[in-house]
């Protein structure tokens, strides 16, 4: 027991003196030593050389408080010639901080004299990076908790390596630069400016609001993003919108990366300050009404047509020039709807077409006069164009270049524009359906009423185009032998009946609530059908309703359920049930039962519902 | 623990008599002992703070030729007035040593407005409670061409630096 | 630790032993009868009605065991000791809870704790009642501490055994002084912080390490941030554990020493069979080897644990003790209580550091410290105070004359008293001076 006692004795002394000497060593003394050698040797006072002699290493610090919060820059305790020009050739870290006329120093009677003095500027508030810390790893930022790294100098462990190749360069100072200076075409922040230019070419300001630059509400606020975010994750929103949120709907924009190194730099700049601006003027910019103002806006156009550039219809609608790539072309907007449907689309999008994505923009009426008025003058039709220029031209947007329902826009419709590709679905179907589709519309979804914008010729033509470039299989058309009428009549008991059946068979994939949200929608292709789409479902006629109930719809998931068991008064019963579901008092109407609607009176709006 | 017994074994063999033992107990205290000699001054260095977030001691007052010859003039946040003499310059603190107010600049030198001190242009007390002169702090010239004040460097009062 | 079941008792069966095959309580009698087991499980032992039992309760409660069985009838004299060691006591009790709860709702940070201050006096339920206890309880535990020193002086009873005792004693009134100087800068405001840079600055005279001791204590060169986070921590951790430790050796030394002093016989410890008089009167142990002890106190045969077998000047603890204790304690809260509806503790403008108020003045206390500093920095703050501190602790080792122990004033210690006293009053009479009549530049000015 003594034996023990005296050799953990000894041991913890051992210890203590480890833990001793650790506390006294450290990897800034040393840099400091070799400065006082170093710059004794170059010294040419006897005073200066003296002084060096004497001095012990020590922490030294610079205290910043005119930027917002207190900072605490110890970076010259190893950066000790950081103002010595003397030592502007040597190796860091004990080289000199450059000078240079873009960042305003002068040089003067000989000699550089430093505009951003670091006693007034400190280095992190230019630089990032943490001042309290005295390692490299935690000073510099590489420590990933801690949230502003070296600005261009350093990546994190936790960073993609993909992109840690752009996240490198000098240039990303410049989004400190543009705390203070934060006009528009400052020498010192060319790739802030370029951002700033791209912020609105691109339409981001649409989605995104800036204070004091923009006012869009779809995507996040991207005022202080800056500060919240570092430059890798900024990087990523940009070339992955989907990286961070699975349903974000931001577009993939295709940009090279001096652009979007460019953005990056910008939105860092975004921090939420600046510098040179009062409180005053912050929350001025805070609550204003942006209206934008864009460099191709041509005065003398009709004030319609500025203000879908000022309200940036054109970051999701293609229009002239522009195009946001997530919404239809309005371009022949006023073939295809009238300016009731306009109107009532502006106010609520979902009363004509339930699924729609499209924001219900708080606009004043009178904005929503004028933008439809503007859109009704959208009258001239496209020039004469082959079937493959006219597939191009106007279907392939949604349906894709290949037919396959994978154009630009398809990820934001629903329902998902049709595959053509499909011959299960395409072959089983009558032509006059397709016909019908294309001139009419499909009412209740993103299929706009092409019957003013092309003839019946070219239909034709375009339809016979589809079906051989895509299909590529003859027409296969199962007649069913099925009445034009639902033979059961409403009642409350037949309505009961057929929501009894759904509920037992249909909300799998149709939803509860006949939604077409089912628990099985997500994957399934094309969605099961919104039976609550009124404009869609009024449209269909018994006898078809009955045919997809009872055969099945080839090409999607809706199985036969004759198969299943139920009779055609079972499908009766579920068809009146449906029927209830959508504009209910058409019930007792019997016109607008089973008889479907040719081309759409341009003028007429069936319901308003809101 | 029946105490009659075992006494008088255990005096038998005392630690003077086993020098192993006497060898291991020196091991031992000489450990504990180290050990907390170390950890006391371990708590004392601990206590004094090797930073702290007063403005530095050491700061850059400008250039030379900010200071016309003649100047006088007092730094109150620093806490030090800045003479130049022809090409002479110095820094005198300007906390009262009395208790730590902060003196103005009067006609006939400085003067505090706590407890009536008194002093003259070089800081030598002529009245009131102060205990001390005012003192000087050291004066260099930084490599960037600025001058710098050094608060943790007291000098010999009377002893200016030439620009 | 109650005694053995003897011999005699042998056929009793005790209430809790079994007796026959039905002996296991049943569940429901286990129930009813659970009140009153669990209070016996407490409190196994009936209150005293007996001289036995009385004696008993010194080793059978945990917060009782700190009272000797017996104390002398000099102890309970309130004329005699005017209760002013018990006051501070209790006072510091007082501190300690509404210190705690003050910290619930404090924030040691220069740029809340003013704030926090104002929070406390405003919308906390009872912030300001709070406040105002612990404000007048430590102001009421400087001068009861003081006082108490005073008393131990002027009745001798720091003499032979009592040396260490009354060393600890001063060793305590420093660290009361030390306790309210550092919860005098907690509220950050001007009067605060003046406070504490005149005081610091007067530790700073000291030579050689004068303005080393003021930078460990500051933190810094100056008050600030770093001096009011260590001045928190010795307040409210380092300080309180440092006082219980020494509160707690004191009481320690008191029962070793025999009990508060009193007239009599030298040693002070009166007419008892034990050690003779004239004999240092310090309890020894001895160990009686076969017979059966129970305890720690079977070890001690000194002569407060002879049953039976004492003089007449003795009373049982139980409750002559108790209840004398807790009618100083009574009083004491409802002394605290009374001022602090009545006065409410100050607080002054938010710190300032450009403008220093003319007057700065130190805590009350270090007021006659102050005004002798107005006459000399360094006699004056730390010469002539170290030299009385010394002299304090000196005096039993100085002054070994065992006369005149146990009476106030006793003539034969007429010349001890009358330095005392002197230097007593010198501190007092500085003390109002620097208090009521000095003005700007500690100029004299007539508080009249």
């Amino acid at each position: 027991m003594r034996l023990a006692l005296a050799i953990a004795s000894f041991v913890v002394l051992i210890v203590h003196g480890v833990v001793f000497y650790n506390q006294f060593v450290h990897r800034w003394e040393r840099h400091q030593t070799a400065y006082f050698e170093q710059a004794r040797s170059m010294s040419t006072r006897a005073e200066e050389r003296a002084d060096l002699e004497a001095r012990t290493p020590s922490v030294e610090q610079t205290i910043v408080t005119s930027f917002g919060e207190t900072r605490v820059d110890r970076c010259t305790t190893c950066h000790m010639a950081a103002d010595d020009p003397r030592f502007a050739g040597h190796a860091e870290p004990l080289k000199a901080h450059p000078y240079s006329a873009a960042m305003g120093d002068v040089f003067r009677n000989g000699h550089w004299e430093r505009r951003h003095k670091f006693s007034d500027f400190g280095c992190t508030v230019c630089h990032d990076g943490q001042g309290r810390g005295l390692e490299t790893h935690y000073s510099h930022g590489e420590d990933e908790f801690w949230p502003e790294p070296l600005l261009g100098y350093v990546t994190q462990a936790t960073w993609r390596k993909d992109f840690e190749p752009h996240l490198k360069g000098k240039e990303y100072m410049e989004a400190n630069c543009a705390q203070c200076h934060t006009s528009e075409d400052f020498a010192g922040t060319p790739h802030v400016n370029r951002g700033r230019k791209l912020f609105y070419a691109m339409n981001c300001y649409g989605c995104h609001k800036i204070d004091g630059l923009s006012e869009g509400t779809l995507g996040p606020d991207l005022t202080e993003v800056g500060k919240k975010f570092k430059v890798d994750y900024l990087w990523e929103s940009i070339v992955e919108p989907r990286a961070n949120l699975a349903t974000s709907f931001m577009p993939k924009f295709n940009l090279s990366d001096d652009d979007v190194k460019a953005l990056v730099v910008f939105l860092k700049s975004r921090r939420g300050v600046n510098f040179a601006e009062t409180s005053l003027d912050r929350y001025k910019a805070h609550v204003a009404n942006i209206a934008v103002v864009i460099p191709p806006g041509t005065a003398g156009e009709k004030a319609g047509e500025q203000l879908i550039t000022d309200r940036a219809c054109t970051a999701c609608h293609k229009l002239g020039n522009r195009d946001g790539g997530v919404a239809p072309d309005l371009s022949y907007e006023g073939l295809e709807h009238d300016r009731d449907w306009m109107m009532a689309h502006f106010k609520n999008p979902r009363s004509r077409i339930p699924d729609s994505i499209m924001p219900s923009f708080r606009f004043p009426d009178e904005d929503f006069d004028r933008i439809s008025s503007y859109l009704v003058s959208l009258k001239t039709a496209p020039p004469p164009m082959s079937p493959e220029e006219t597939y191009k031209a106007l279907c392939a947007r949604c349906h894709g270049d290949k037919g396959d329902g994978n154009g630009k826009v398809a990820w934001y419709i629903d329902p998902s524009p049709r595959d053509f590709t499909k011959p299960s679905f395409m072959s089983t179907k009558p032509r006059e359906r397709f016909i019908s589709s294309i001139k009419d519309g499909v009412p209740g979804t993103s299929m706009p009423v092409w019957g003013h914008v092309l003839d019946d010729t070219q239909v034709n033509a375009v339809l016979t185009y589809i079906l051989q470039t895509f299909t590529h299989e003859p027409e296969h058309v199962i007649k069913r032998n099925l009445p034009d009428r639902n033979r059961v009549a409403t009642s409350k008991d037949s309505i009961t009946h057929g929501e009894q059946i759904f509920l037992q068979r249909c909300t799998g994939c149709h939803g509860r609530k006949a939604d077409g949200k089912g628990p099985n929608s997500l994957d399934i292709m094309p969605h099961p059908r919104n039976l609550r789409n009124s404009w869609f479902v009024d449209r269909l006629t018994d006898r078809r309703m009955m045919e997809s109930i009872l055969y099945g719809v080839q090409g999607t998931a809706m199985p036969p359920w004759i198969d299943y068991g139920l009779s055609q008064h079972d499908v009766g019963d579920i068809m009146n049930f449906i029927r209830s579901l959508n504009f209910g008092d058409r019930l007792q109407n019997p016109r607008l039962l089973g008889i479907s609607l040719t081309v759409p009176e341009i003028r007429s709006t069936p319901h308003a519902r809101n | 623990m029946p105490l009659a017994a075992k006494s008088h074994d255990l005096s038998v063999h005392s630690e003077e008599q086993v020098p192993r033992r006497r060898l291991l107990a020196w091991f031992s205290s000489v450990g504990l002992f180290g050990s907390a000699v170390l950890a006391v001054i371990s708590d004392l260095v601990f206590f004094k703070p090797r930073v702290t977030y007063s403005p530095s001691a050491r700061f850059s007052i400008g250039k030379p030729d900010d200071f016309p010859p003649g100047t006088r003039i007092a730094r109150d946040v620093d806490r030090v007035c800045i003479v130049r003499d022809g090409n002479r310059m110095a820094a005198i603190s300007t906390t009262c040593t009395h208790l730590g107010c902060i003196v103005s600049i009067s006609d006939t030198g400085f003067s505090c407005p706590c407890h009536g001190s008194r002093y003259d242009q070089d800081g030598n007390v002529t009245g009131g409670p102060a205990p001390k002169a005012l003192p000087w702090f050291k004066v260099t010239l930084a490599p960037n061409g600025e001058l710098e004040v050094d608060k943790n460097s007291q000098i010999q009062p009377g002893t200016y630096f030439n620009v | 630790m109650s005694a053995p079941v003897t011999n005699n008792k042998v056929g009793q069966a005790s209430a809790c032993q079994a007796d026959g095959p039905e002996a296991r309580p049943t569940f429901l009698t286990a129930l009813r009868e659970l009140p009153s087991n669990v209070w016996s499980s407490i409190f196994r032992h009936p209150l005293p009605s007996t001289d036995l039992e009385r004696s008993q309760t010194s080793f059978t409660n945990f917060f009782l065991h700190l009272h000797p069985v017996k104390v002398h009838r000099n102890t309970l004299r309130p004329v005699y000791t005017l209760g002013l060691g018990l006051i501070s006591l209790f006072l510091f009790l007082i501190l300690v809870v509404t210190g705690i709860l003050l910290m619930f709702y404090y924030v040691p940070s220069t740029t809340q704790a003013y704030d926090r201050m104002l929070d406390l006096r405003g919308t906390v339920a009872f912030g300001i009642f709070l406040r105002n206890m612990h404000r007048w309880s430590a102001h009421g535990m400087v001068a009861m501490v003081f006082l108490h020193m005073c008393r131990v002086f002027l009745t001798g009873a720091y003499k032979k055994p009592r040396e260490f005792n009354w060393v600890l004693g001063v060793v305590l009134l420093l660290v009361t002084l030390f306790m309210s100087f550092t919860g005098y800068l907690l509220p950050w405001d001007q009067l605060a912080f003046w406070a504490i840079t005149v005081g610091t600055s007067i530790a700073g005279y000291a030579p050689l390490i004068g303005s080393q001791i003021k930078f460990l204590l500051l933190g810094d060169t100056t008050v600030g941030q770093e001096a009011l986070l260590r001045f928190y921590v010795l307040h409210v951790a380092v300080l309180p554990a440092v006082l219980s430790l020494l509160v707690a050796i004191h009481f320690w030394r008191i029962r070793k020493d025999g009990g508060l002093s009193r007239p009599g016989n030298a040693g002070g410890l009166g007419p008892f069979p034990g050690p003779a008089a004239g004999e240092s009167g310090i309890v020894r142990m001895r160990l009686e080897p076969g017979k059966r002890v129970f305890g720690l106190q079977g070890f001690v045969r000194g002569p407060f644990t002879k049953i039976g077998n004492t003089s007449d000047d003795s009373v049982y603890s139980w409750p002559n003790l108790l209840m004398a204790e807790l009618f100083v304690f009574v009083l004491t809260v409802s002394i605290v209580l009374v001022v602090s509806l009545a006065f409410n503790a100050p607080l002054e403008q938010p710190v300032n550091v450009m403008h220093p108020p003319n007057p700065a003045k130190a805590p009350w206390y270090f007021l006659g410290l102050q005004e002798m500093v107005s006459y000399s920095a360094f006699w004056g703050g730390i010469g002539v105070p170290t030299v009385f501190v010394l002299l304090l602790f000196l005096a039993p080792y100085i002054d070994r004359d065992l006369k005149g122990v146990g009476r106030w004033f006793a003539r034969e210690r007429l010349l001890a008293n009358t330095v005392f006293l002197t230097l007593v009053v010198l501190n007092v009479i500085f003390i109002i001076v620097g208090t009521f009549f000095r003005g700007p530049n500690w100029t004299f000015v007539s508080p009249f």
